[in-house]
């Protein structure tokens, strides 16, 4: 492990969640490296790190000097080529199987065999990614939470092959970061996409039957249940497109378990193009959009 | 309601903390462990059992005999319906349901269903109850374990069965709802201060009455609940105490 103490570690993709996985890495002091497929993705997720960062320095969380420092370990690239030394890797390309795969495919031949394999999938199977590899020990799942800077949790995944040494390293890797990760065995939704189902899926149902109102289940739900934001409250932010595919994945990766089943309501509002806070128009409506 | 008024049946945690809160507020109030003994004064009569269906039939039936006709009777819909509940009594117009766990403390709202028989007067009775204890009300189409009670209980069960199924360990699993998600307490730390049993009574009522297999107790719950191992109250839940 000599060659890999300086810990480098490589993020593909430069959307929200890889912007925001590179900044805490590069945080934590490792030489980071965002890929993408192509300058313009790049150049909005080094936007997007500039203007958080812009942010934490004037609330005085940050200063100057240490975003100097953060922003001098961060580089990018357009060549997988690039990650062939690093320590971890961590995938937060689009959620498409066959992308994810490629990717891991790719990197396999490319990365040294001690480089651990991660992909941030939400909604597929470590295993199944993991398949299109030839040392499937070093491949695992490190599911963030949106937005990383922000969210302590790590979700670390063992796959069906993922090796002890793997999950123990990722776990090591995860506190540097300054994350609190917790190991979960690949199943469909993992552990919290799977738990929360309920939040969102009963309250549907509960309102879908006409047996209590938006208003009165959030008020429920804050008042009783001491939740900090009501389901629907909660669906709007996240987005109902964006929450609507976590229940399809888990229903359909659990062969049509009604526990999961969607709800036609979501469908309807998702095909009207009522999306929550980003559309101004949810369970509930949003200045003038 | 009079001041002269309240009787709390139950032996459970909540029945001691509804009473003593009643006390607190300046309800005269008594704590029965069951239906002997309450005063022909009362006005109001609140039986809180949950997990058991045969027990809850009998203290109704009782209640409803010894209680004064024009007595308000609030009941725990945590596992059926209030119209079922009413339909026990020979006052269904007067039975009034309520759905929350233990503890009450931290709580600012408590629902409360309205059975198919039920007048209006009666849940105004109940709703006055409740705000006097400082608690604000939501009225809830009548059915098991209304909201809050519902949704926690379909959470917990998915935490045991993912608990059961080897996805993680109970503090693993505690831990990645209240960093991932931010809910107050972990779902089956949650579930030991509640009380196993009673989470199991909300989703069995929930299958009974729906017939649907999305309420099916994860077998784990269940076997706990047989073991005894029934959360804080008991010593011993998915944590020890």
């Amino acid at each position: 492990m000599s060659s890999f103490e300086a810990k480098k570690i490589g993020v593909v993709g430069a959307g929200t969640m890889g912007a925001g996985i590179a900044q805490i890495s590069a945080q934590a002091g490792f030489e980071t490296v965002v890929y993408d497929v192509s300058q313009e993705f790049i150049d909005g997720g080094l936007e997007r790190i500039r203007t958080f960062l812009q942010r934490s320095r004037e609330r005085g969380k940050i200063t100057d000097e240490e975003e100097k420092q953060l922003l001098a370990r961060l580089t990018s690239s357009l060549k997988l080529e690039d990650f062939s030394a690093s320590t971890l890797v961590i995938e937060a390309a689009p959620e498409q199987l066959d992308l994810k795969r490629e990717i891991f495919k790719k990197l396999d031949a490319i990365c040294a065999p001690e480089t651990l394999l991660a992909t941030n999938t939400s909604s597929f199977s470590v295993t199944a990614i993991a398949g299109a590899t030839r040392l499937p020990e070093r491949v695992l799942g490190m599911h963030f939470f949106n937005p990383p800077p922000l969210m302590a949790l790590v979700e670390v995944i063992r796959g069906e092959r993922t090796s002890p040494a793997a999950m123990e390293k990722a776990m090591g890797l995860a506190r540097q970061m300054g994350k609190t990760p917790v190991p979960a065995k690949d199943t469909p939704g993992f552990i919290v996409n799977r738990i929360a189902r309920p939040f969102y899926n009963e309250a549907l149902r509960i309102l879908s039957d006409d047996q209590a109102q938006v208003e009165t289940i959030d008020r429920v739900m804050k008042g009783a249940g001491g939740f900090p934001m009501g389901p629907f409250e909660l669906m709007d932010l996240i987005g109902i497109d964006i929450n609507f595919a976590a229940t399809q994945s888990l229903y359909e990766a659990s062969f049509h378990d009604p526990r999961f089943r969607p709800n036609p309501i979501q469908r309807r509002m998702l095909l009207a193009g009522n999306l929550g806070r980003k559309t101004g128009r949810g369970f509930y409506t949003y200045g003038q959009k | 309601m009079g001041k002269n008024s309240v009787a709390i049946i139950g032996r459970s945690r909540l029945a001691e903390e509804l009473f003593s809160l009643s006390r607190e507020k300046g309800l005269e109030a008594a704590l029965h462990p069951d239906a002997r003994g309450i005063a022909a004064s009362v006005a109001l009569a609140v039986e809180t059992c949950a997990a058991d269906e045969e027990a809850k039939k009998t203290i109704l039936k009782e209640l409803d005999a010894v209680l004064p006709p024009a007595a308000v009777l609030l009941s725990s819909c945590l596992a059926s319906p209030t119209t079922r509940l009413a339909s026990w009594t020979g006052r269904p117009e007067k039975v009034v349901g309520f759905a929350t766990f233990y503890p009450l403390q931290g709580k600012k709202v408590i629902e409360l269903s309205v059975g198919l028989r039920t007048e209006e007067g009666a849940v105004r009775e109940a709703e006055k109850f409740f705000q006097a204890l400082g608690k604000e009300t939501a009225r809830v189409k009548d059915g098991a374990g209304l909201i809050f009670p519902r949704i926690l209980s379909l959470i917990i069960n998915e935490a045991a069965r993912s608990l059961d199924e080897g996805v993680a360990e109970a503090e693993a699993i505690d831990v990645a709802m209240r960093l991932g998600v931010n809910y107050p307490m972990g779902p089956l730390r949650w579930a030991d201060q509640i009380g196993l049993d009673e989470v199991l009574a909300v989703l069995e009522g929930l299958q009974k009455e729906t017939g649907e297999d999305r309420y099916r107790p994860a077998p784990l719950l269940k076997k706990m609940v047989f073991a005894g191992w029934l959360g804080e109250s008991t010593g011993r839940g998915f944590y020890n105490y």
